[in-house]
Parts: C-alpha cells; structure tokens; sequence
C-alpha cells in the first residue's frame, strides 16, 4: 500500500518535450511508473519517449484517462499549467519547477481551494511510491519498498532520510518532499492525514524546515490524534545564527524569531521523537523495528 | 531583493501615498543643494540611505561620523554639509545589519514635517493563510521591535483580499485599532489600498513604513518605507530591478548570485558546498556539534545543470581565504553528481586546492562522480555518509595543522 500514487497511477507530463524533463521521465519509465502522455502547447500529434503528445492536458485526460501530472514546465507557466490540470480534474499534481513567483502561487492557491486537484510543490523533488511510481527527479536507485512514509520539506533532506530508512533495515511506503518554497500545495497536516489512514504505513519519518509554521501545524494536527502511529521528527538550522534581516514585519507574522529548536520543541511536545542529527533517524527506527539480522 | 528608503517612497508615492518632499545626495554639497530645493528653511531629516530598520538607533564605526545614529535632525545650512561629510562614507551598524554594518554612500535629504500621532503599518505574505496581510500598530509608547517581542496582542493583522485590497469593515477595524479622529478614514483608505496595490502590482514580498504620521489635518504620511521584491518575480520588473544596490551585497554573494547560486559567511573556517538548504543547515549543525571549527560560508549549488558555472561557484569557495577544510555533500536528483565532479576538478586545476577536501555523493550519477574524482589523482577524501563526510574533514584538518 502507499499514499497518492501507486503503479495504476496514470501520469501525464506537463512539459515532455524539454531535456531536463526528458533525462527524468525516461527514467520514471524504466522505474516502471505507468507514463500515459505528454503535453507540449504546439508538438500535439507527435509522439515523444514513446507516448503521444498534446497540446491541451484536457485532450491528454479524455484520450488517455490519465490522473496525475508531473510538470516539468518552467517558473514562469507553472499557474497556467496548474490551472490546466486543475481543470482537467486531475487528482495530482506535481510541480518540480523552482523560482515560481510568490503572487502566482497566491493565484494558484487560491485557484486550488476546493478543486478535486491536490498539488504537490513547487520546488520539490516530488512523490516516489518504491517499487511503483516515480513521480518527479528522485534518485530511484536509493529507494526501496517497505512501510516507513517520509514526508520532508526540503529535497535533499528527503533522500538523507531515505537512506537512513534502508540503514535501519526497512524502506519507504511513499516519499514525498512538500516543496522549499514559501507557499506550497499540500502540507504536512494532509499528508500526515493520508499515512496515518494508510494500512501499508507503519511509521514516519518527518523532516522540517526553518521559514513558516507548517511544521508546528503538523504537529498540532498529530497531537490532537487519538491513535497515531510512530513519527520520527527533524529540523534543520540549530548553528544559523541570526543573520541580516530588513524590518521587523516577517517576526511579526511568525510571532517572534521562530528558530529550528523551537519547532522541535513543539513537535517533540506532539509526541514525535524528534532527533539532533540526521544520522541518528536509524536508530530511533530500530527501537521501535527492532532489526532481526 | 531590497530598495532604499528612497526609491521605496517614490514607488509609494505613485499610488498616491503622501510622502515628505525629499532628494537623494551623494556629497555634502548635494545634500546642501538637496536641503535648499525640498524646503525654505529648517529643519531637515538627513537619513543614511542603507537597507536596514532601526537606523536612528544604530551607530558609525568611523569616529569622524560622531555618535548619533544614522537618522538625524539638523536645524540650519551649514550643519547639512558638516552632518552629510559625518554620514557619507561611513559604516552604519544596526540592530539589523549584523557587526559588520553597511557603508553609506548616499544619503537623503527630507523636509521635517510635524505629526501628531505616529503608528507602525506593514504588509507582509501570511505563508499559513495564505494571505497578504496587513499588520499594524500603535507605537507612539514603545517601537515595534519591543511590541513584537514584549506585547504581540497590540499588532492588529489584517488579511487582506488579493484582489481588492482592504473591505469598509477592515478599514473602519484599523481606525478603531488605531483610534484615529474620523477625518483621517479617507486618508487611510488611500494609504492602504496605495500599498496594497503596489505590493500586487510589484510582487513585493515586504512593505513596511514605520512610522507612519498623521498630521494635525488628518493628512497620512509615509515617513519612512522599506521594500522588498521576490526574486523569482523580478523578470517582470525591470524597473525595480537595475535598482539593486551591489554595495549592499557582500562581492562573493553577489558574484554566486550571478551564478544562479546562493552563498552565505558565517565565522568559522569549514566551507561547505551543497545542494540544498536543508542539507546546508543539516552540515552546519553537524559541524557545530563536532568541534571548533565551525562554517565559513557555504554555497547552495541548488539544482545547477551547467558544469562551468559550478565549477566558478566552486571556485568561489576554494579561494575565501577563511576556508581551511571543505566540505561537499551532494545527493543527487535533478542535479547529477557527476557534474560536480567535474565541476570540482575543473576549479582545482584553475586555481588549485590546498586544503583538505571531503566529498559525499548520493544520488543521480554517483558512481560515475566518484570515477571522475578517483581519475583525477587530486588528494581528495571520499565519504559514506554526512556524518562521515563531517568526521572525515575534521580529522584531515587536524592532521594538516
């Protein structure tokens, strides 16, 4: 089991035609993720990596029954690729592009309230189910199946925890990186939501990030469960000093200086365990599975 | 990106936000002439044009500026061009700019206008709402880095509708919030929505004026205002972005930036080479944890895909002085490991490598990355893990002392 998507999953992409795009979604087919089509404004008609190509994700959807889009897509089109998939009823959909402006995910997220589409990013290195789907940039040859969910937002700490998952004997259910910007689609209460329901998830791993309360919004979510399952919590950002900063309105937001020990402090109260170095995750992992090798 | 307190005002004042006449200068002389245009006579606000808050209670490094802060009220002529010489190519330290402070190389010369009530107002993106939204305050008894800390429940937030800015009701909030006289609630209508919509149009992420003055008439004034832009969004605002000031970026930061990379120093004398911020301060907690030497700088190659520019970022960290060990962790998504590799054989034989240097693949390409290393016979360390790669470099370090 897993959460979001699976290998029935059909994925569409957003964006085909490009290098980048190219190098990974061949490598997502290889993985075996069930890639259905691609969309390009203008190459409609043609094929690419052996799937066809359309202009309008609408048409992708009606021709091919897909429900997933990664998008590959440039910054600057990300709101009006959102809006395409949005609209086309997709379940899913995953945004890799960095740089979208912050104005366009208001728009996008305001787009969003409601929809049936739950978007994953952007600037994230998006959802890899093991042994399944890979939807996004994950290295796949890292990952293996089993039953710990990872849910991080920043990208490269994903893969860290990842590797400390295979370290304690175990693998991943779904891996999921939420994004590093600072507006994101799905956040860690939903996805903490979806792990907690889901029988083939026995515990998870959570990494947070400085910037932004979504980590002390999790944690409350967490803390107001009646049975929840093991989370093994991080945080980066302990040796940051308090560096160079223009006004006094961005402490206001948060109320106050919000520093990595103070969400740790919050997740740790949820009930989490929530570990100092990185590395560590593996053990608390074999306390709770103990390893039988 | 950030503006000046200038520049931030004409844009203010083109959506009709009262401002306090004013010119920029450069030398004394300017700031005389400055002096003479904006007003018949005294007195003047002379304000160091630096991009920071608390100015007025900051204070210069260099003797000859004195020991008033950065914001000063001069009464005649004569004490403009003697205050201007003190301020101008002086280094201004505030609560915000860190020890090392900023150099000041203009300052701006402003008619002093009389008000009767002083308040605080910013607008900032709410990131859990997600909202614009509006935060303002009362400052007339204490200033609002001590009500942020001390008193949180006297800030007023106030999310704002993207589209249409701030509804009757929220107006008519502030005004009570505030207890402003009913003649100022057109006046703040006009100097709310001005910035509502110059935060819209111009894809601010921060706007802040404080204080904000209310003359005896009920007029609004902007008496001082801050900005700043989201970088990603800077594409389509051309205008805004050949106001960016280089002397305000630190010269390795700004040439990473050119790069499409980020770059940041801290005190101590590991450099760090990344792709991420998470594994950026994941390295810097474990440096911290395990020993004295501490992080230099580190540089956050994020997702680059061109092997010339990572070997310039490269080359950035190799030739900081400070850095006596570095430090490469890189897991591999979109970015290929093999890529740095080359990347760091590259910038080793341009400028060469004299410290130890510890490297972590993870990820895309990794085995062809450590090929590429291994082949060109550079003294360099290969590690198995973070925690590993950080153990390693601290040894080698050691050793090499």
């Amino acid at each position: 089991m897993s959460i979001l998507v699976n290998k029935d999953s059909k994925v569409l992409i957003q964006g085909i035609t490009g290098t980048q795009a190219s190098f990974h979604v061949r490598r997502s087919v290889d993985y075996g993720t069930r890639v259905v089509a691609g969309v390009t404004p203008g190459k409609g008609g043609t094929m690419h990596l052996n799937v066809p190509v359309f202009d309008k994700v609408a048409e992708a959807v009606r021709e091919t029954g897909a429900n997933a889009s990664v998008m590959y897509v440039p910054a600057k089109f990300v709101k009006d690729a959102v809006r395409e998939a949005a609209e086309a009823e997709l379940d899913l959909a995953v945004c890799i592009a960095d740089g979208v402006p912050i104005k366009d995910m208001m728009e996008i997220k305001e787009m969003l309230r409601g929809a049936k589409t739950k978007l994953i990013g952007p600037n994230t290195p998006g959802i890899i189910t093991p042994g399944e789907a890979r939807l996004g940039i994950f290295p796949e040859n890292i990952h293996r199946p089993g039953r710990i969910g990872i849910v991080s937002r920043s990208s490269t700490l994903t893969y860290e925890a990842v590797i400390e998952t295979n370290r304690a004997g175990l693998g991943q259910s779904t891996v999921i990186g939420l994004g590093d910007d600072m507006l994101i689609g799905m956040d860690f209460i939903e996805i903490l939501d979806l792990f907690m329901k889901d029988p083939g998830t026995d515990a998870v791993v959570m990494i947070g990030q400085l910037g932004g309360t979504f980590e002390e919004a999790g944690a409350r979510y967490y803390k107001s469960l009646p049975d929840k399952k093991p989370i093994i919590g991080f945080v980066a950002g302990n040796a940051v000093p308090f560096g160079h900063k223009m006004g006094y309105a961005g402490d206001v937001i948060t109320k106050g200086h919000v520093t990595a020990q103070d969400k740790k402090d919050v997740m740790t109260d949820s009930g989490m365990v929530v570990v100092d170095k990185i590395n560590d995750i593996h053990l608390e992992l074999n306390k709770i599975f103990p390893r039988n090798d | 990106m950030n503006i000046h307190e200038y520049q931030a005002k004409k844009i203010l004042s083109q959506y009709g936000i009262n401002i306090p006449k004013g010119r920029i200068a450069y030398t004394p002389l300017e700031a005389k002439r400055a002096a003479s245009e904006v007003s018949f006579r005294g007195p003047w606000m002379l304000k160091a044009q630096i991009q920071s808050g608390a100015r007025k209670k900051g204070y210069f490094l260099d003797k000859k500026a004195g020991r008033k802060g950065g914001i000063r009220l001069v009464k005649s002529r004569r004490d403009i061009v003697r205050e201007a010489e003190k301020m101008l190519g002086s280094t201004l330290v505030t609560v915000q700019t860190g020890p090392k402070g900023k150099l000041v190389s203009r300052v701006y010369v402003e008619a002093y206008n009389k008000v009767d009530k002083i308040f605080y107002a910013s607008l900032v993106i709410d990131r859990m709402a997600p909202a614009i939204t509006l935060l303002v305050a009362d400052t007339k008894d204490e200033d609002i880095a001590g009500i942020a800390v001390n008193k949180p429940e006297k800030i007023l937030r106030v999310p704002l509708d993207l589209i249409t800015g701030a509804s009757p009701e929220q107006i008519q909030n502030i005004m009570e919030f505030l207890k402003l006289g009913s003649k100022v609630a057109k006046n703040l209508e006009t100097f709310i929505n001005g910035m509502h919509q110059a935060f819209v149009d111009y894809d601010a992420t921060m706007i802040e004026v404080n204080p904000v003055g209310v003359t005896r008439h009920g007029s609004i004034l902007a008496l001082d205002a801050k900005m700043s832009f989201d970088n990603n969004a800077l594409y389509r605002h051309k205008d805004v972005s050949v106001l960016q000031d280089d002397y305000e970026e630190e010269d390795r930061e700004l040439k990473a930036s050119k790069y499409g990379f980020q770059y940041s120093e801290f005190d101590g004398s590991i450099g760090c080479i990344v792709n991420g911020d998470g594994i950026a301060l994941a390295a810097m907690d474990l440096i911290r944890a395990k020993g004295d030497f501490g992080t230099a700088c580190f540089l956050n190659v994020k997702g680059g895909v061109d092997k010339d520019k990572i070997a310039a970022g490269i080359k950035i960290i190799m030739t900081n002085p400070k850095v006596e060990g570095i430090l490469i962790n890189i897991l591999g998504g979109f970015l290929r490991c093999n890529l740095i590799a080359d990347g760091i054989v590259a910038a080793a034989s341009q400028v060469g490598l004299n410290v130890p240097l510890v490297v972590r693949f993870e990820g895309t390409n990794k085995d062809e990355a450590k090929d590429i290393l291994e082949h060109s016979k550079l003294p360099i360390i290969i590690a198995d893990d973070m925690e590993d790669s950080v153990n390693k470099l601290i040894a080698a370090m050691e050793d090499s002392d």
